[in-house]
C-alpha cells in the first residue's frame, strides 16, 4: 500500500472550554479525491484551518507530504492550492492583481492556462474585488487555485456561490487533476458533487469522524428504498426486522418502504412468496446516508462498523 | 409616504445603541471625566493673580493664538477665563474625532460589511438607517453637552457663571454634532468607510489650518470657517450664544444634504463611481512588502501631502511669532539686531517643540493604522487565504511593521521638511534644517515605542488594540496641553513622548534615543513571537 499524502490522527482543538474537533483521524492516499461531508458547524472548516496551520490543534498529529503541518507549513503551502468557502478578497485590487499575486506567493506565474481559466469561468479581471459577488470571490480563489501547478488541493465549499454552469466547470476541473493524479480534499455539503467525483469519503458530525470509507463500502451500511405492490397482502412486513418507514398507498397492496442492506435478502424472499406486481428499488443516496447519520435520533449510527 | 422613509428608525436607533455601547461609554465617561479633572485642577494650577497675569499674556503670543485661537481684549483674568481660552480648539478637535468615527463607522461600516442590505430587506424605511446613526449622534452630544455643563456648575471654577459654563458646554457638544453631520454627507459621498473618514478629516484639517491663519491676520474673518466658531464662544467674558445657533443650523443642513444624497444613491455605491482595475498584476506585487504597500499607496500619498500642508501652514506663522520688535519697538534697541534675531528664534524654537508633537502624532495615525491592520485584514478574511500559500507568519508580519514605521517616519519628515521649506520663504531669518533634523531624531524613537507596542498587541492580545489609539490620544493630550496646565512629570511620562525634553530648545538626548531603540527591538521581537503562535481569527 502506497504511504498516504495527508495523515490526521486523533486530532482535537479545543477554544477554551468548547471543543470543536474531538477526534479527527483519516488518511488521504496520492491520486485520490477524497470528500469530507458533514453539517454546518460540524468541524469541516476548522479541520482545514488546523491542515493549513492556521490554527494550531491542541492534540494529535496531522501530517502533510509527511511534514507537521504547523511547523513546516510554509514548506507544505508550496505545494499545495486552497479555496476557502467564503472568500474575502482585499476590496481596493482587482481581480487579476490578487490571482497574479496568490499565483506569485506560490513562486508560479500567470500563464496560458490561467488565461484559459478565466475564460471558462468568466470571470471579469479588472473589476476590483469590492464589485465582486460571493460567486465571482470564489471564481478568483477557484482560477488561481487551478492555475496553481500543486500537489494536493484543498476545496471548502468551493460551490456554494457558482452557477450550475460554473459548478460543471469546477466538476470537470477537478476530474481533469484526478486524472493528473493530484490528491484533492473536497470540503462539501452538496452531495451529488461528492458522490460524483470522490473516491472515498469521511463523515463528521459533532468534531468526530464517524464513518469513512467508499460510497459503494458506505452503501452497504444504508438502507435500499423499495416500492412494491404484491398480489397478497403484506401484513408482517412492518415488523420485520431491517424493515423501516412502511407506508402504504391508496391502491391496495401497494407499500414503499426502506430496508436495511444486510436483511434485504430476507425482505425479498418474503415479498416475491407474496406474488409480485411490480418491484422498483432505488439505491441509498448519499443523501439519505447523511439522514441517516444525522437524523434527530442520530444515536445508532456507529456500531454499523 | 412617511412610512415609506422614516420606519422603523426608533428601532434601528436602540439596536444602534445597544451594539454600540461600550465604545458609546468609552467615549463618553473619558470626554466629560477628562474634561472635569481639567476643570477641577484649573484652579490649583492658577491660584495667584500672578499666575493669571502670566497665561493671560502667554495666551496674547501669536504661537498660543495658532494653536489655541485668539484672545478677547480685555482679557478677564479669572481662572474660568483661562480654561475658556485654553480647552475650545482642542476639545472640539477631540469631539470631532469621536463624531466622526461613531458617524461613518455606523452610517458606512454596516453598509460595506453588507449587513445594511439585511436591515434595508426588511420593512425598514429607506432613510431609516442614517437618521437613526444621526439621532444617535444628537443623543450623545446632547448628554455631552448637559454633563460637561452640570459638572461645570459644580466645580464652579473661580470666576465662572452659569451661562458661562452652558454656553461652553453646549458650544463645545454644538460643534461635535456639526461635524458630526457633517461626516454623514461625506459618508455619501465616498464609497467606503475608509474614503469617508479621510474626506472628513481632510475637511477638518482644511478648516483647522484656515483659522489659524485667519486667527493670526483677521479673526474677524474666522467667521468664515465653521471649525473657528468654537473659538467665538467667549466663555466667562462676552458670552456668545451665536456660534451655538450656527453650528445647529450648520448640523440641520448638513443632516438634510446627507438625507438627500442617501435618498437618491444606490446601497454600496458613493457619488464617485468605482474606476476598473488592472487585467494583470504589476511586476512589483510579488509577495506581502510589496503588498502592504500597494494597498496603502494612496492613503500613504495623502497623508504626506496633508503633512506637507500642516507643516507649512504652521511654519507660514514662524514670521510673525519670532518678531517681538512688532510687538515692542523698544527691544531691538535693547538686544541689538543679533541678540533680537537669537531671541527671536529661541521663541519660534518654543512654539516648534509643540508643533514637533502635533505632527509626531498626526504620524503616528496612518502608522498606528497600518500596524492594526494585520488585526483587521484577518479578521475579515483577507489573509486566510494568503496564510494558505508559502507565506510565513513572520513574513506578513514584519510586512505590516515595517510598513507602519516607515509610513510613520515618513509622514513625520513630510511635516518636518513642508515647515522647513515654507519658512525658508517666510523668515526673515530662517532656522537651519538641523534643527529640523534633531526634532526628527528626537522623536521618531518615541514613535517607534508606541508602533511596537501596538504591534505587542496584534501578536498577543489582539482584542485590546484599540489600546493603541487610546494612548496615543493621551499622548497627544498630555503633549498638546500638558505643559500649558501644569501636567505632573509622572503624568506626562506614561508616554515615551514625554520622555522628550522639548526639543529644538534643548538638545537631543541620545541616551533617551538609544533607550528606545532597545526596548522597540525587545518589543518587536517578543510581537513576532506572539504573532506566530496565536490561532488567526476565525
Amino acid at each position: 500500500m502506497t504511504t498516504p499524502i495527508l495523515k490526521i490522527a486523533n486530532v482535537q482543538k479545543n477554544f477554551g472550554p468548547v471543543q470543536a474537533l474531538k477526534k479527527i483521524d483519516f488518511e488521504i492516499y496520492p491520486g485520490e479525491v477524497f470528500g469530507f461531508i458533514g453539517p454546518n458547524g460540524a468541524g469541516k472548516s476548522t479541520t482545514i484551518r488546523v491542515l493549513l496551520g492556521i490554527i494550531r490543534a491542541s492534540h494529535g498529529t496531522a501530517t502533510l507530504f509527511g511534514q507537521d503541518v504547523w511547523r513546516d507549513s510554509v514548506a507544505i503551502h508550496r505545494r499545495i492550492a486552497y479555496v476557502p468557502g467564503d472568500v474575502y478578497l482585499w476590496p481596493n485590487l482587482s481581480g487579476g492583481e490578487i490571482i497574479d499575486l496568490f499565483l506569485r506567493l506560490n513562486g508560479q506565474t500567470h500563464s496560458a492556462r490561467t488565461d484559459e481559466l478565466i475564460q471558462k469561468f468568466q470571470l471579469d479581471p479588472r473589476k476590483k474585488a469590492r464589485t465582486y459577488s460571493k460567486g465571482n470571490r470564489q471564481k478568483v480563489a477557484l482560477i488561481a487555485a487551478f492555475s496553481t501547478d500543486a500537489d494536493f488541493y484543498i476545496f471548502d465549499e468551493p460551490t456554494s456561490g457558482l452557477d450550475p454552469l460554473n459548478e460543471q466547470t469546477f466538476q470537470d476541473e477537478v476530474l481533469q487533476l484526478k486524472r493528473r493524479g493530484k490528491s484533492v480534499l473536497l470540503s462539501s455539503h452538496i452531495l451529488s458533487e461528492v458522490e460524483k467525483m470522490c473516491d472515498r469519503i469521511a463523515i463528521i458530525r459533532d468534531g468526530r469522524i464517524i464513518e469513512t470509507g467508499t460510497l459503494a463500502a458506505m452503501r452497504h451500511l444504508t438502507r435500499t428504498t423499495v416500492d412494491v405492490r404484491t398480489v397478497q397482502q403484506l401484513p408482517e412486513l412492518a415488523a420485520m426486522a431491517g424493515v423501516h418507514g412502511v407506508q402504504a398507498h391508496a391502491d391496495a397492496n401497494h407499500v414503499s418502504f426502506a430496508v436495511d442492506a444486510d436483511q434485504l435478502t430476507a425482505v425479498m424472499q418474503y415479498l416475491s412468496a407474496h406474488q409480485l406486481v411490480s418491484l422498483t428499488t432505488a439505491p441509498p443516496t448519499l443523501a439519505d446516508l447523511f439522514m441517516r447519520y444525522y437524523a434527530a435520533d442520530g444515536t445508532r449510527s456507529v456500531e454499523g462498523k | 409616504m412617511k412610512q415609506q422613509w422614516f420606519q422603523r428608525t426608533g428601532l434601528l436607533l436602540r439596536v444602534n445603541a445597544r451594539q454600540n455601547r461600550v465604545k458609546l461609554t468609552a467615549w463618553l465617561v473619558a470626554l466629560v471625566m477628562g474634561m472635569l479633572v481639567i476643570a477641577a485642577s484649573f484652579s490649583q494650577i492658577y491660584q495667584t493673580p500672578a499666575a493669571l497675569a502670566e497665561i493671560a499674556k502667554t495666551l496674547k503670543t501669536d504661537a498660543m493664538v495658532a494653536l489655541f485661537g485668539p484672545v478677547a481684549t480685555p482679557v478677564r483674568q479669572t481662572v474660568a477665563a483661562a480654561f475658556a481660552m485654553e480647552m475650545p480648539v482642542f476639545t472640539a478637535l477631540i469631539l470631532i474625532v469621536m463624531n466622526y468615527q461613531l458617524a461613518v463607522g455606523s452610517a458606512r461600516e454596516d453598509e460595506d460589511a453588507g449587513l445594511l442590505e439585511l436591515v434595508r430587506a426588511h420593512g425598514v424605511g429607506r432613510l431609516a438607517p442614517l437618521l437613526a446613526t444621526a439621532l444617535l449622534l444628537t443623543g450623545l452630544n446632547a448628554l455631552i453637552g448637559g454633563l460637561l455643563g452640570s459638572g461645570l456648575q459644580l466645580i464652579d471654577m473661580p470666576g465662572a457663571t452659569t451661562s458661562g459654563n452652558w454656553v461652553l458646554a453646549l458650544g463645545l457638544a454644538s460643534t461635535g454634532w456639526a461635524f458630526g453631520m457633517l461626516s454623514l454627507v461625506c459618508a455619501q459621498l465616498a464609497s467606503s468607510a475608509r474614503g469617508s473618514l479621510m474626506l472628513s478629516y481632510a475637511l477638518l484639517g482644511g478648516m483647522y489650518i484656515g483659522r489659524m491663519l485667519t486667527d493670526l491676520q483677521n479673526p474677524q474673518l474666522t467667521w468664515w470657517i465653521p471649525f473657528g466658531w468654537v473659538e467665538k464662544l467667549g466663555a466667562y467674558q462676552a458670552e456668545n450664544w451665536l456660534p451655538v445657533g450656527n453650528y445647529g443650523l450648520f448640523g440641520l443642513l448638513a443632516l438634510g444634504v446627507a438625507l438627500g444624497l442617501n435618498a437618491r444613491r444606490d446601497l454600496g455605491a458613493g457619488w464617485l463611481p468605482p474606476r476598473l482595475g488592472r487585467r494583470r498584476a504589476s511586476v512589483y506585487l510579488r509577495g506581502p512588502v510589496s503588498l502592504v504597500g500597494r494597498l496603502h499607496r494612496g492613503s500613504l500619498v495623502a497623508w504626506l501631502l496633508a503633512s506637507l500642508v500642516l507643516g507649512g501652514a504652521y511654519a507660514s506663522v514662524f514670521n510673525t511669532i519670532g518678531d517681538l520688535a512688532q510687538s515692542n519697538p523698544m527691544i531691538k534697541q535693547v538686544l541689538g539686531t543679533a541678540g533680537l534675531a537669537a531671541a527671536n528664534r529661541v521663541i519660534v524654537k518654543n512654539f516648534l517643540a509643540i508643533l514637533a508633537i502635533v505632527l509626531v502624532v498626526l504620524a503616528a495615525i496612518p502608522a498606528l493604522q497600518i500596524m492594526l491592520q494585520l488585526v483587521s485584514d484577518e479578521q475579515k478574511g483577507y489573509l486566510h487565504q494568503l496564510y494558505a500559500t508559502a507565506t510565513g507568519r513572520w513574513h506578513v508580519w514584519a510586512s505590516y511593521t515595517g510598513w507602519a514605521v516607515l509610513t510613520g517616519s515618513l509622514v513625520y519628515l513630510a511635516g518636518l521638511l513642508g515647515m522647513y521649506l515654507v519658512g525658508v520663504q517666510s523668515m526673515t531669518d530662517p532656522l537651519h534644517w538641523s534643527t529640523y533634523w534633531h526634532i526628527f531624531t528626537a522623536y521618531v524613537p518615541a514613535m517607534l515605542v508606541m508602533i511596537a507596542v501596538a504591534s505587542l498587541l496584534t501578536g498577543w492580545l489582539p482584542r485590546w488594540r484599540a489600546l493603541s489609539w487610546a494612548w496615543l490620544a493621551y499622548a497627544f493630550f498630555s503633549m498638546y496641553l500638558g505643559k500649558l496646565i501644569d501636567l505632573p512629570r509622572w503624568a506626562q511620562r506614561l508616554t515615551p513622548f514625554g520622555f522628550v525634553d522639548k526639543v529644538p530648545v534643548k538638545a537631543v538626548n541620545w541616551a533617551t534615543n538609544v533607550w528606545f531603540f532597545g526596548l522597540t527591538v525587545l518589543i518587536l521581537m517578543l510581537a513576532a513571537v506572539g504573532y506566530r503562535r496565536r490561532d488567526l481569527a476565525q
